[in-house]
């Protein structure tokens, strides 16, 4: 057992670190931002996890506050595009320009777009067309962009946290849905609590400099992602996940009544994959070296809300999706027979 | 490695408990059907003897010995048991993790540092019973049968009946006599015999006297067949099976003919336009003046009066939509609206007029006549009210033509029309092919030449035309159309 210790010891340090540094990045954020606790842990998780996350929400909540907060933080290239409907894709990735060298011969050289950034803040990221958003898709599924023909890779960690205003939607082009999967997390930002709001006035309306420290590098952060995928995982809570993405499948035979009636289609495997990476992340940075039920349950929301399209019956009954999540979710444990009394099995 | 030997004891700890509670459990279980069979010989207590009340207690005891011991040989695979250990110690499924992934070659080092965790954890612990006690159903009913017993067992035995069955056996006297009587032929023929029964039943003998069915004239039932018939000459006609037999019957024919058969499901089954309906309704129903259509919901509703339209042909609520989804691209859901009210309005018309004539009409004879009536419709001619039922020269103008409608008593063709109940009114004298409403002045000599149904598409029309038109404030809106929706549900 002494000897058993020993080898587990760097582990354990590597995780105390891991924790100490995901508390003081969380601190840092809280310096600026009030409230919206459980938005900050999940952005971090979706940092961690190595996914892009879309933040939703009314404007004036702290949305592009908490994501610059959050770049200022990290010691990582930070930039910011506004989405207007007259972006182009080439202002986002970049375009090649006709350049004079020394020798006096014109050539073709690539410029590089605010996409070659560590940390990516696309505010408002549904007023632009399909099109300039679709030139984020490379990116964000593959680490690179292509331009004529060349693929310029991104720098890592690439990060992309894009933020949307759910109710001012004329004028807007709603995100198609490939585009959806591709984050990991939708994270809804809500209206601070009263004790919340006078904070924040305290915090805002007087003389006083805030300053927030860079805590983590680059290197760092990629550390911490591979750090997350040693981090095991039991078959059942694995199976569970999987059950839970299937469950939102209204054409699998075991589906829920729930799934049948509102759902049109349900979560990609992408959905799974979140649901496990961010089960991970949350598990690390509790201390804990092993991902549970509880973590799953916890990831569900922002993991895969975005991921359940419904049908017209949804809509028009006013479904709301993150209480249909938890609804199928306790259905597939009754399913599986986790709340069973096991010993009478 | 760490060590999982504590994490091993852990989990065959519960494993002890486990097969505790699975002992109780069954072992109430066999007690229960234990108590239920010694009932058996104590009720038998005169028959067996004092041996009775040790076999009902052999029997209590052996009941729940079974169950036990069928408790306590039943298997707990590993995994379910680390499980409840996570649970029932809070420890958020670390044991089972590490349990699974210390097996592992593939298992990574942070595995190490989860196993030495737990293992911690697991020697922290102060052990209890994590296993709740469980009763099966039949514990509480044990009671009765052991109060039964008891009862038993004190009361005196209970008499057994000794009365036998009667003897059915042939007695010895019956036996003498039967000799005798086979001795005696002749004497045979005197003894009376039972008729000798037909074997063959005669067809004629079986034939029943056939009722007409109560469809042949009066008001039919959705799928009675014989409404088919109802209005021809052999609605009033019993069926003859023995013509049948001999040259089949008319009816048959007659349904082999399907293009003359009229299309009886056409005003039960549910209408694509009818689900628009529907759906229109329940997009607008219940919403208070101040909240508006979603641009979503209003689309796809237009979109699916599209597809109608598209499917459909010979309509004429496409522009409607058509205006109605340009309205909705430029962000003007109040004209949107007014474009999806003016297309299901049209819809409806088309629907009434559908539903319009004084009986069933068939099917395909509808479909034959709509193509030149369709292209009478798009020259522009004739309105809604005017058009159709009765064009010059024929229909009901008496001695004009050959009417196409079904012969027969009107009034009853009429209670088989859902759609033309519930017109009140004075009745004109004389011979009535129709339902007519004007009842004085030169109406009352002439049968009129508007349907009410028809009226009341053009009223409906002007009325929604009237209400887009000029200002009229929404309560009044509503009030209006809630009228012309309950002269729609008479």
């Amino acid at each position: 057992m002494g000897e058993s210790s020993e080898s587990a010891q760097p582990q354990l340090q590597r995780v105390q670190e891991f924790i100490a540094a995901f508390q003081s990045l969380r601190s840092e954020v809280r310096k600026v931002i009030v409230g919206h606790d459980e938005v900050i842990t999940h952005v971090l998780i979706g940092l961690f996890a190595g996914g892009h996350v879309l933040l939703e929400g009314v404007p004036g909540l702290g949305k592009t506050l908490l994501i610059k907060t959050l770049a200022e933080s990290l010691d990582l290239t930070f930039s910011r595009i506004q989405f207007t409907p007259d972006l182009m894709p080439g202002d986002i990735i970049g375009t090649n320009m006709i350049v004079e060298d020394a020798a006096g011969r014109k050539q073709f050289q690539f410029q590089r777009g605010p996409v070659f950034g560590n940390i990516l803040l696309a505010d408002e990221v549904n007023r632009a067309t399909p099109k300039t958003q679709s030139a984020l898709l490379e990116g964000m599924q593959e680490g690179s962009v292509t331009v004529s023909g060349h693929a310029n890779p991104l720098p890592s960690p690439f990060f992309v946290l894009a933020t949307q205003n759910p109710i001012e939607m004329e004028g807007t082009y709603p995100l198609p849905e490939a585009q959806l999967d591709r984050f990991i997390f939708k994270l809804r930002v809500q209206y601070p609590a009263l004790e919340e709001l006078v904070e924040i006035i305290d915090r805002t309306t007087h003389v006083r400099e805030i300053e927030v420290h860079r805590v983590m590098t680059g290197p760092q952060v990629m550390g911490y992602r591979e750090l997350v995928r040693e981090i095991p995982i039991a078959s059942h809570v694995r199976d569970l996940a999987a059950l839970i993405v299937l469950a939102t499948h209204p054409q699998w035979e075991r589906a829920p009544e729930m799934a049948r009636r509102f759902v049109r289609y349900g979560a990609s495997p992408r959905g799974a994959q979140a649901l496990v990476l961010g089960a991970k992340v949350l598990a690390l940075s509790e201390g804990r070296f092993n991902v549970s039920v509880d973590d799953l349950r916890a990831i569900a929301l922002p993991a895969l809300r975005h991921r359940l399209i419904l049908n017209f019956e949804g809509e028009a009954e006013g479904v709301d999706v993150d209480r249909l999540i938890t609804q199928l979710i306790d259905e597939v444990q009754t399913m599986s027979g986790a709340q069973k009394e096991v010993f009478l099995r | 490695m760490p060590d999982p030997i504590v994490l091993e004891r852990l989990v065959s700890e519960v494993g002890k408990q486990v097969r505790l509670r699975r002992a109780e459990f069954y072992g109430l279980r066999g007690l229960f059907a234990g108590a239920v069979l010694a009932l058996v010989p104590l009720v038998l207590r005169e028959l067996l003897g004092p041996p009775g009340l040790v076999l009902a207690g052999a029997l209590l005891c052996a009941g729940f010995l079974v169950g036990a011991i069928y408790g306590l040989a039943l298997k707990v695979p590993a995994g379910d048991l680390a499980r409840l250990a996570d649970r029932g110690y809070q420890l958020q499924d670390r044991v089972a993790t590490s349990l699974e992934w210390g097996a592992r070659p593939d298992r990574t080092p942070v595995v190490d540092a989860l196993v030495a965790d737990t293992a911690a954890r697991v020697d922290a612990l102060a052990r209890r019973r994590i296993i709740p006690r469980l009763l099966p159903r039949e514990a509480k009913l044990i009671p009765l049968p052991l109060v039964a017993g008891l009862l038993l067992s004190i009361a005196p035995p209970i008499p057994l009946p000794q009365g036998g069955l009667p003897s059915f056996s042939v007695s010895k006297e019956d036996e003498e006599d039967k000799p005798k009587e086979r001795a005696g032929d002749m004497q045979s023929t005197d003894r009376p015999t039972a008729a000798k029964r037909d074997p063959i039943q005669r067809a004629d003998l079986q034939e029943r006297n056939m009722v007409p069915r109560s469809g042949a004239g009066g008001q039919s039932q959705p799928g009675d067949l014989s409404a088919v018939f109802k209005d021809t000459s052999l609605g009033s006609k019993a069926p003859d099976f023995n013509s049948f037999l001999k040259k089949g019957d008319e009816r048959i024919r007659m349904l082999e003919q399907v293009d003359r058969l009229p299309d009886l499901q056409q005003d039960y089954t549910q209408r694509q336009t009818k689900v628009v309906f529907q759906r229109a309704k329940a997009l607008r129903g219940g919403l208070d003046p101040n909240k508006k259509v979603s641009p979503e919901k209003l689309r796809e509703l237009l979109n699916e009066m599209e597809r109608l339209g598209r499917k459909g042909g010979g309509n004429n609520w496409s522009g409607d939509v058509s205006e109605g989804m340009e309205a909705l691209e430029g962000g003007q859901t109040d004209k949107a609206m007014d474009a999806m009210e003016r297309a299901l309005s049209k819809m409806r018309q088309l629907e009434d007029r559908g539903r319009d004539g004084k009986s069933l009409k068939g099917g395909r004879e509808g479909d034959r006549r709509g193509g030149p009536r369709g292209g009478r419709e798009r020259a522009g001619q004739g309105g809604p009210g005017e058009e159709g039922d009765f064009p010059e020269g024929e229909g009901l103008m008496p001695g004009k033509g050959k009417s196409p409608n079904p012969k027969g008593d009107p009034s009853q063709r009429l209670r088989g029309n859902p759609y033309d109940v519930g017109v009140e009114g004075e009745s004109r004298q004389g011979k009535k092919d129709g339902l007519d409403t004007n009842m004085v002045g030169r109406g009352a000599n002439m049968p009129s030449r508007l349907q009410y149904l028809g009226v009341l598409g053009q009223y409906r029309k002007m009325m929604e035309e009237s209400i887009a038109r000029e200002q009229v404030p929404r309560d009044f809106q509503t009030q209006v159309k809630e009228y012309f929706q309950s002269l729609d549900e008479k």
